[in-house]
């Protein structure tokens, strides 16, 4: 084990599978010679050469539509998106293309390609950089969605995801690039995709998050315990899509009551499919009507003050953990 | 009497107010238009139903309002505006951040209305739906409720709008769990209610008395009743059983007795408090208040509900022997339900006693003697009398509840040939 930041988690990671596999690259935008704008490449071109990290033109499409033809004849690359919302000019590649050639060849072609990049809010990048795309992604079928909400997730599954024979949208939280974590050091560690991981242990309530919202959620989980003696059990999703929800319902058969957090906007959100699975699974259990902690229903502010108002803070989880609790 | 958007047929949701002809505060007459709308179809003035006064105008011109929304409300002479429609408040909230790169733990105040969150819902209201409405209950009470064969229909509950949560099921569980009284062969008083052991869930109002009393007279708001019984055929059959049976049975066993059958009819006072509930005892267990060299101690007669004079006699005073030898074993002397402190003896005419906790209700007796009465004849007569003052808890027992107690206690003591039944 090793102290390390999520940001240097995720370029541990890509480096090593590059290291033990000749045929994974990188492309992107900037992330060569100006070594990325999150320096998530830094000294990648370095070391591996412009054939196997590839500065490209702003031109997503191409970039995704590249990556898919280099998939089909067995490479495996990773695009960066400068932040996950650039991907959107590629959806027709990712949806239409990588998400269906399995399916289209019969089973005989996969696309083993992985987009990854900053996601989500709370670096300041305004309306059109800080969304959350994981209901976007996660409703096709063809896709995985990941989510890392620790340093350790981030090198484990961004490595399954390489390692795979799927297209990946790996959405790290652009939030949680600087957060130190313990990082196991063995190359072959890897966390698998759709196990949902029972990040702290309670009984009184489950929240259930990925990303940085799972910090968040951790770090009331502790005030709550210390302030008022309530104990939270949180499950930390790591992947929408496969999503795993048996530990989400073995915890509200214990809990019977349930909050989920998600950094952004509440209608449609992963919340409402994971409230509505609760539901479908778990009716007779709960005591309570599952809660939804979301972001405020408006174009992600850029002003600080703004932005702080728009996303989910510790109150806000105080406030759905009390009401699920009658203890309002 | 409010004008609301009126439902013009049934594509109608909703509709758009056009103009006032009459403002806040004018006089209106039965038939009067007072406004007009405008809905996808028709503009049509709507008219007062009633003489008064324009007492609100609820919108505006050019606001669109749904169908069955308020409008405006007449009152006539005399009658009270009703309750203004609720409005979403916005909450002043203090907003931190303090994860990953956001962590910098920025803090300010400012305004945010939560949509996420549910309407709020005045904690602990308890609305109680009319017989044969629906019980609104979660799907985990309805299932412990299927399991343990409880209806819901007649318990209250705790949640939002009365929601019926798994807590307010569980309580009535314990309740309808056979007691280990009920199970007994009650050692006495044929007729008497058999007590339940239950949680009586705190409501709004019971919570509020007290809260408020508490802050008023410390942890535990005292109050003070006092009765004056007539105890000439209690000390008579004390004579007569001492003597029949050559036994030494003290005024205070017969007390001991009494106020535990009393007790029977009266579960609020056989209670205990805690913030979440009141939590209502299935057996009587009599604090005896001892007075020992070191200081006050109370033994405990268990289940004294069911146990004879002469066996409450022999218990008190082995329990009181050990006590003065300190002997006592914490199981002799916790887990009252009730206490008795009794300074006759001393000559005490009457005294208040404080409140032994968990109880929620001690009996002070004061001693017993001849005194002059005026009886139902207005004749003046000798008669023994003895003053009883009980101790109330009033965040659990409200006065007449107390006063209650006592005149139950009055039956048993005046016509003391209950207590050998």
């Amino acid at each position: 084990m090793s102290e390390m930041s999520y940001r240097d988690a995720i370029r541990a990671a890509m480096m090593e599978e590059m290291d033990r596999d000749p045929s994974v690259l990188i492309m992107g935008e900037d992330i060569g010679i100006y070594e990325g704008t999150f320096r998530i490449t830094a000294g990648m071109l370095k070391k591996y050469g412009a054939k196997r990290v590839i500065d490209t033109p702003i031109a997503e499409a191409g970039m995704v539509g590249t990556a898919v033809g280099m998939a089909m004849l067995g490479l495996r690359p990773i695009v960066e998106m400068m932040t996950v919302n650039f991907a959107i000019v590629a959806a027709d590649q990712i949806l239409n293309h990588a998400a269906k050639i399995r399916y289209f060849s019969g089973g005989q072609v996969d696309i083993p390609v992985v987009i990854r990049g900053p996601h989500g809010a709370g670096v300041q990048l305004s309306a059109q950089h800080s969304q959350s795309f994981e209901s976007f992604y996660a409703h096709f079928p063809g896709l995985k969605v990941v989510a890392p909400g620790s340093p350790a997730d981030a090198k484990g599954l961004l490595k399954t995801a390489i390692r795979g024979k799927d297209p990946v949208m790996f959405l790290e939280s652009a939030a949680l690039y600087g957060m130190k974590g313990e990082v196991p050091d063995d190359p072959n560690f890897t966390v698998p995709f759709g196990e949902s991981r029972l990040a702290r242990e309670g009984r009184d309530a489950t929240i259930v998050s990925w990303g940085r919202m799972l910090q968040l959620s951790l770090i009331v989980a502790e005030k709550l315990a210390k302030d008022e003696g309530i104990e939270l059990e949180v499950i930390d999703l790591r992947c929408l899509r496969p999503l795993d929800m048996e530990p989400v319902y073995a915890s509200v058969s214990k809990t019977h009551r349930a909050i989920v957090v998600q950094e952004q906007w509440k209608p449609f959100g992963p919340g409402a499919e994971i409230s509505a699975s609760i539901n479908e699974r778990m009716f007779d259990e709960l005591d309570a009507p599952v809660a939804r902690v979301t972001g405020e229903d408006v174009p992600m502010p850029y002003a600080r003050n703004l932005e702080l108002l728009a996303t989910p803070h510790e109150e806000h989880v105080v406030a759905a953990v009390k009401r699920v609790l009658y203890r309002e | 009497m409010e004008i609301i958007m009126p439902k013009m047929g049934d594509a109608m949701s909703e509709g758009k107010v056009v103009r006032w002809y009459k403002k806040a505060g004018d006089a209106v007459k039965k038939g009067e238009p007072v406004l007009e709308i405008e809905t996808d179809k028709v503009n049509l003035d709507l008219e007062a139903e009633q003489d008064g006064t324009l007492a609100e105008v609820s919108a505006a011109e050019g606001e669109v309002v749904p169908v069955g929304g308020r409008l405006a409300v007449v009152l006539a002479a005399g009658e009270k505006a009703p309750e203004p429609s609720r409005r979403a408040t916005d909450r002043k909230d203090s907003v931190k951040h303090s994860t990953g790169e956001y962590g910098e733990a920025v803090e300010m105040k400012g305004p945010r209305v939560d949509r996420a969150a549910a309407p709020p819902v005045a904690a602990n209201v308890v609305a109680i739906p009319a017989a044969g409405g629906r019980r609104r209950s979660s799907p985990l009470a309805r299932k412990i409720a299927a399991d343990m064969g409880v209806s819901l229909d007649q318990i209250q509950g705790s949640g939002p709008n009365g929601r019926i949560v798994a807590s307010d099921i569980k309580n009535v569980g314990v309740r309808q769990a056979p007691s280990p009284v009920a199970m007994k062969a009650p050692g006495g008083q044929a007729g008497a209610p058999v007590l339940h052991a239950q949680s009586v869930p705190l409501s709004a109002m019971r919570r509020t008395i007290a809260k408020r009393l508490a802050e008023s007279t410390g942890p535990i708001p005292h109050f003070y009743l006092t009765a004056d019984y007539d105890v000439t055929n209690l000390l008579s059959m004390r004579t007569q059983l001492n003597e029949a049976l050559g036994a030494k049975l003290s005024v205070n066993d017969f007390i001991v007795r009494a106020a535990a059958l009393a007790l029977r009819h009266h579960p609020a006072v056989n209670s205990s408090w805690s913030d979440d509930a009141i939590s209502q005892h299935g057996e009587i267990h009599i604090g005896i208040a001892v007075s020992t060299p070191e200081g006050l101690i109370t033994p405990v007669v268990r289940n004294a509900d069911q146990k004879s004079i002469a066996d409450i006699a022999a218990e008190v005073r082995s329990l009181a022997e050990k006590a003065k030898n300190r002997k006592l074993q914490p199981h002799e002397y916790q887990g009252s339900t009730f206490t008795i402190s009794n300074l006759g003896a001393w000559g005490i005419e009457e005294f208040t006693a404080i409140i032994n906790p968990p109880n929620v209700a001690i009996l002070a007796i004061g001693a017993a003697e001849a005194r002059p009465v005026v009886n139902q004849e207005r004749q003046i007569v000798v008669r023994d009398r003895m003053k009883i003052t009980m101790s109330c808890d009033h965040r659990v027992i409200d006065g007449a509840a107390g006063a209650e107690y006592l005149k139950t206690l009055r039956q048993y003591l005046e016509q003391p040939i209950r207590l050998l039944l």
